[in-house]
């Protein structure tokens, strides 16, 4: 069998000076934009800097993880398939804890860097991505915490309802821009805030 | 009185003064018009000229059947050709323009048709310009395309946003007729999600164009009632202007949302048009009947116009159709028109029944019973008619009903055929099963009180039915009246396609007796309204001439979409820079901040060369070249696919998918991987290391990437669902960079935090987690597809601009270069490493020259198929090296090799270039080949024939690898 | 069409790709003697009129390999189970 290296010292590390730079720093601009009247129906923001990690269940562990998982309010991304998220953790810190906490029940991916979550929220949040994706986002078809995967303008997203009206949309991060101006483009009829 | 305006009524605001032109000409309206009604009200029927014969047309219809009055709509990129003027809602500033006519809708030249249209009968494009052949592409072709035709397409881009959006609901009720609310309503109460579409610029359907009285009050009304109601529950959306144009599997129908049609132009913010799909629990059609016309001579003539058309533009619109009005109709609903017309002050000359009796009420309008109209006369307008006994009436307009036809289509859109009813003289929707259902006049009832019971109960999804009103019903008798045969003049079936009642005899006559192929002789049925005034006459008049029953003739086929759509609802948003999604690098930045020139690759864009000023591509990419292999280069390959393999069974699971083996991989370790498909041909290759004893991570090709994901999902849970392994997509996690050269050690010790990095502690495909820049943790891999001594380092994405910038610092005092996809691939051609152009789906490993490489101890994707004789067989092409005798020469990508003796031809073929590269180690062309046999012919004169750019020059075929030979500058 | 997915619930096919046939398998030898499998396990597929079982990927959604059992003369779908309990019930759906 081959042996295991030392784990090198970022694993232990907990705090780098650089800082981390959203991909969609130059281009989610503060303020208002699109229709003009009355309140804005929508409103984004862009989640960052987020840790995200991918958990997958090992064969038959399905159960075991979800469980060990409460906690951490996982949300559903496939069959036996999760995300967790926080913020505010350290460069690798989520990770870190998942990795060890599930060693041999899952296989735990930091994607932190990888994808991009936006915020949308606001009265007509499900009428802009109404113009994206299939699926049924009526609060008796999707609840509170619920997660769906889908696509939507071309762009794999995985999509979380987070309040009555407000949703996080997580794509990848070489998507990003791209993704951000078509669903900026499709909140215009109703004004949209960016926060 | 110069206006056909009526001085009351209709549900226009007479407050509003909207101006328009038709043809250049001003004329006025009111908010609540159609530019069809507009016209009409300004005394204006004459809207267009027909298809063949340049005949004068009208409006035949006030709604989505119009076959006539096609116009171009606005102008400029806007332009919008066939456009039904029964369905422009008009608005200040609408510019419409005829269609089909030189040099003006008044004085048509093309007209003359009409005088030589003994030649225009049934098929007579194929019978008069079948010969000489050559004449058709050349001289037939293009006159008749100019003579023959509908409006123009503006060549303009549009200027304006089309959208996209998903629909979902309980009940969709298609229409909001009497039928159409009934059921909106019923399933609106039962507490369902609930869409109500129409077509129309307001709902309410017939209820806007009929007087009738339902509950006690008129039917507009009560509709207004019904409609106030639907509109304060949160479980309705109601989408007027919305058409519901086709119902596809799945019970999911297409719907186009006319969103600022209406407007002059639409806000910037909001689209022309929204195409929907909406996925519909239940549906309910509910889109009413269509009266027809009767073919007689002169049914054409500006005036003439379908009975309830008439009643329409009196009611809704308050627009008379004449002064003087004759009613022509086989069926009880004729009636109706000449009773409104007189309450609107219009005078009506008579009822022309072609039946013996009637018990419909004439409100005292004469009644001729048992004749017909024979002929219309006048041209540019109606000045009489003349009956089959000869009696000659002058009138300025006639009202004609053949009977009605339940309006079916969507119905059929899934295949099934419709069927024929005796008792109403229509062809009544199919069984279509639970799911979508025809309610009312559009299933066969022909009665209002029919028609609101049908839909209250078609329409509730729980619970009891909803309560009917009360109303009361108009007389529904109908008998058979297809065509006045003793007319003289020109009796049109099809208006649009100028296809007259005599042609579908004389199809038949000739051998087109199926409908489908006597659509296809006479072309009646086709173009923007595909029949919908036509067709049943049409296929009556067919079932006569050829002794069969309506029944047994049968339609012709009912496809989507019900009314023309325009392409830019199709294309939705996803045009211009929307077309597809752009990927960008995280080292985008960073390579945009050093003038790098971007090339797609797939979705990517990959820096493909960083040109100095004055610098081509070429010059770039060889300066590139040179500096990396003289000291460092940096490059940036955070495209290539990344993959984390985990599990018990990772190491199992990708000696499967490789032909080669991982799972004796030291952990620490990289090796290179080539993956088959099942067929025995080369699919992907990449680099796999091995991080953990149950981790690695994979790498892909970047054109790859997907399909290799795809793959092994399919490879474990369809193939080997017993394995105990994960993978996961971790491509965009990471920016990963390659720094090359000599100096690649020195620049990236520099960066490196805690580890002297040597050939002990990195050596040659070592993959070792490390971190950078103080902490960034990072994967450091030596790896090399230069050729050069060289890393891989990989950094989380949100640090990847600035780990790229330290590192162009580290490496300043080297002379550190970016480099481009251009420059490496030089690279790789003078290193002799295959890439996309051999790895091409038709290559083995052997072919690459990378036969060793499968294991023979192991099952893996495409083992077998891969021992078949043909792809083992020792002539096949397999990757040599080019190089032109004369240093000086050039050679192109794509060009044959063949035998130094043989002539230039396809027969003689060797094998091609596959890729080729400006070498600036050896200055001179070189490339990679596919040679039949080419192993054995190293030192081989051949000739480099590049048939298509018409070049020729002699090669040598050599070893592939073309510097470097013996792989020192690697471990150096 | 819509696809029930086991575990997106239904969405429309555009999500999904199709590879064919899923009731053919995989042979397990790789004795030389056993080609004329593979040939037809590589090249060889039914064109049915009626019960169809087809490997699809719901790329669009959740990335699982799934057997959509359809019919192909009317599009009707029966059902839709993971290729992963398909090929454990031995390729029936």
């Amino acid at each position: 069998m081959p042996k295991s290296p030392a784990r090198p010292k970022a694993a232990a590390a907990p705090e780098i000076m650089l800082p981390r730079v959203s991909p969609l720093a130059d281009v989610a601009i503060q303020g208002r934009f699109g229709a003009d009247r009355g309140a804005p129906g929508v409103e984004f923001r862009v989640r960052h800097p987020m840790s995200i990690v991918t958990v997958i269940a090992r064969q038959g562990q399905g159960s075991a993880v979800a469980a060990a998982l409460v906690p951490h309010a996982p949300q559903w991304a496939g069959p036996d398939q999760y995300f967790v998220i926080a913020e505010g953790r350290g460069e690798g810190a989520l990770y870190r804890e998942l990795k060890s906490a599930l060693d041999g029940i899952a296989s735990v991916s930091d994607q932190s860097h990888g994808r991009v979550i936006i915020r949308i929220s606001g009265v007509k949040a499900r009428a802009v991505l109404a113009k994206g994706t299939p699926v049924d986002l009526h609060p008796d078809e999707c609840a509170m915490g619920k997660s769906a995967l889908t696509q939507m303008a071309h762009v794999g997203v995985h999509l979380t309802r987070v309040g009555e009206n407000a949703f996080d949309l997580s794509v990848f991060r070489g998507f990003a821009e791209s993704f951000w101006e078509w669903i900026t483009e499709q909140a215009e009829e109703f004004g949209y805030m960016v926060r | 009185m110069t206006s056909f305006r009526l001085d009351k009524g209709g549900l226009i605001d007479r407050s509003s003064e909207l101006n328009f032109t038709f043809d250049g000409k001003a004329f006025t309206g009111h908010q609540g018009d159609t530019l069809a009604s507009a016209l009409i009200a300004n005394g204006v029927h004459l809207m267009g000229r027909s298809f063949k014969y340049h005949r004068p047309r009208g409006v035949i219809s006030a709604g989505a059947s119009e076959p006539n009055a096609l116009v171009e709509l606005r102008d400029g990129g806007r332009k919008e050709a066939n456009t039904r003027a029964t369905m422009v809602e008009l608005y200040d500033g609408l510019i419409a323009n005829s269609q089909n006519r030189w040099p003006s809708l008044d004085f048509d030249l093309g007209a003359v048709n009409s005088l030589a249209s003994s030649m225009f009968v049934a098929g007579f494009y194929y019978k008069t310009f079948m010969w000489p052949k050559s004449f058709w592409e050349k001289i037939y072709e293009p006159i008749i395309r100019k003579a023959a035709g509908l409006g123009t397409a503006s060549k303009l881009p549009d200027p304006d946003k089309y959208e996209k959006a998903y629909a979902h609901c309980d009940m969709l009720v298609i229409g909001s007729g009497p039928t159409g609310l009934m059921a909106a309503l019923a399933a609106a109460r039962s507490g369902g999600r609930v869409i109500l579409g129409d077509e129309g610029s307001a709902l309410g359907g017939s209820l806007l164009s009929e007087r009738e009285e339902i509950a006690g009050v008129s039917g507009y009304n009560w509709a207004q009632g019904v409609l106030a109601e639907l509109a304060s529950m949160p479980n309705v959306t109601l989408m007027p202007r919305t058409t519901v144009v086709g119902w596809f599997d799945g019970n999911i129908f297409g719907a186009i949302e006319r969103v600022n049609d209406h407007v002059i132009a639409p806000s910037p913010y909001e689209p022309r048009q929204r195409y929907w799909r909406i996925i519909a629990k239940r549906a309910v059609l509910a889109a009413g009947a269509e009266e027809r016309p009767v073919a007689f001579g002169g049914n054409d003539v500006p005036g003439v116009m379908l009975a309830s058309a008439m009643r329409t533009y009196a009611n809704r619109y308050a627009a008379a159709a004449g002064k003087s009005v004759v009613v022509f109709t086989g069926n009880d609903s004729g009636y109706r028109t000449a009773r409104d017309m007189q309450a609107h002050g219009v005078h009506v000359e008579a009822i022309i029944d072609s039946r013996t009796e009637s018990k419909a009420d004439a409100g005292g309008v004469p009644v001729l019973r048992e004749r017909m109209i024979a002929n219309v006369s006048g041209g540019k307008g109606v000045a009489g008619v003349e009956l089959t006994d000869h009696t000659k009436i002058s009138c300025d307009a006639v009202a004609m009903s053949g009977g009605w036809s339940p309006i079916v289509n969507l119905a059929c859109h899934r295949g099934a055929k419709p069927a024929w009813n005796e008792a109403i003289l229509g062809f009544v929707p199919p069984e279509t099963g639970k799911a979508f259902v025809a309610a009312g006049s559009a299933a066969g009832r022909m009665l209002l009180s029919e028609c609101l019971a049908d839909g209250a109960s078609k329409g509730t999804l729980a619970g009891k039915a909803l309560a009917v009103p009360k109303c009361r019903d108009e007389a529904f008798a109908v008998s058979p009246l297809w065509w006045v045969k003793q007319s003289t003049g020109k009796a049109f079936v099809d208006y649009q396609n100028d296809s007259t009642a005599k042609d579908l005899p004389l199809a038949a006559q000739e051998g087109y007796k199926d409908i489908e192929l006597a659509k296809r002789y006479t072309t009646t049925g086709m173009a923007t309204d595909q029949g919908k005034l036509g067709n049943v006459n049409a296929i009556a008049i067919l079932a006569e001439a050829t002794g069969k029953s309506i029944e047994q003739v049968g339609t012709t086929t009912f496809r989507p979409f019900y009314t023309p759509v325009a392409f830019g609802a199709f294309a939705g948003p996803f045009t211009g820079h929307h077309f597809q999604p752009v990927r960008k690098t995280p080292l985008h930045d960073w390579a945009d901040e050093l003038g790098a020139v971007f090339v797609e690759t797939g979705l990517w864009m990959r820096s493909s060369w960083f040109p100095l000023a004055g610098e081509d591509w070429l010059a770039s990419a060889s300066r590139e070249v040179l500096a990396t292999r003289n000291g460092v280069g940096i490059c940036d390959v955070s495209t290539l696919g990344k993959i984390d393999v985990q599990g018990r069974d990772a190491g199992a699971f990708l000696d499967r998918l490789y032909c080669n083996t991982f799972s004796t991989l030291a952990v620490g370790k990289a090796r290179y991987g080539l993956m088959l498909r099942e067929d025995g041909i080369v699919y992907d290759d990449g680099t796999t290391s091995r991080l953990a004893d149950d981790h690695y991570v994979m790498t892909t090709t970047t054109a790859n990437a997907a399909r290799v994901m795809a793959q092994m999902e399919f490879a474990h849970q369809a193939l080997f669902p017993e394995l105990d392994v994960t993978y996961v997509s971790v491509t965009e996690q990471w920016a990963q960079m390659a720094v090359a050269g000599p100096k690649s050690r020195a620049t990236l010790q520099k960066i490196v935090d805690d580890l002297v990095m040597s050939d002990e502690t990195v050596p040659y495909m070592a993959a070792k987690e490390v971190t950078v820049l103080g902490g960034v943790p990072a994967r450091l891999f030596r790896l090399s597809f230069s050729g050069e001594h060289a890393y891989e380092l990989a950094v989380p994405a949100d640090y990847g601009n600035m780990a790229a910038r330290a590192i162009c610092q580290a490496g300043e005092e080297f002379g550190i270069v970016p480099y481009g996809v251009e420059a490496l691939s030089i690279m790789r051609v003078e290193k002799g490493h295959v890439a996309g152009g051999e790895l091409n789906g038709t290559t083995t490993a052997a072919d690459l020259g990378l036969g060793k490489m499968m294991s023979t101890k192991k099952d893996y994707i495409g083992r077998m198929m891969a021992m078949r004789e043909g792809l083992t067989d020792t002539n096949r092409q397999c990757v040599v090296g080019i190089r032109p005798v004369e240093p000086g020469d050039r050679i192109r990508s794509g060009a044959h090799i063949l035998k130094l003796d043989d002539k230039p031809s396809m027969a003689n073929d060797q094998g091609y270039l596959s890729s080729v590269a400006w070498s600036p180690m050896l200055n001179m062309w070189i490339a990679l080949a596919l040679v039949s046999n080419g192993r054995a012919r190293h030192g081989e004169r051949v000739r480099v024939w590049d048939g298509l750019r018409g070049h020729e020059t002699i090669g040598e075929i050599c070893d592939p690898v073309h510097f470097d030979r013996e792989n020192k500058r690697l471990h150096a | 069409m819509l696809i029930p997915c086991p575990h997106c619930g239904t969405r429309p096919v555009e999500e999904f790709t199709f590879l064919g046939d899923a009731s053919v398998k995989r042979p397990t030898s790789n004795d030389p003697a056993s080609m004329d499998q593979w040939f037809d396990y590589v090249y060889l597929r039914d064109n049915p009129k009626g019960r169809f079982d087809e490997y699809a990927h719901h790329a669009g959604g959740c990335r699982a390999w799934l057997v959509v059992s359809r019919n192909t003369a009317t599009h009707e779908v029966y059902g839709c189970v993971t290729a992963r309990d398909y090929a454990k019930a031995g390729g029936k759906s």
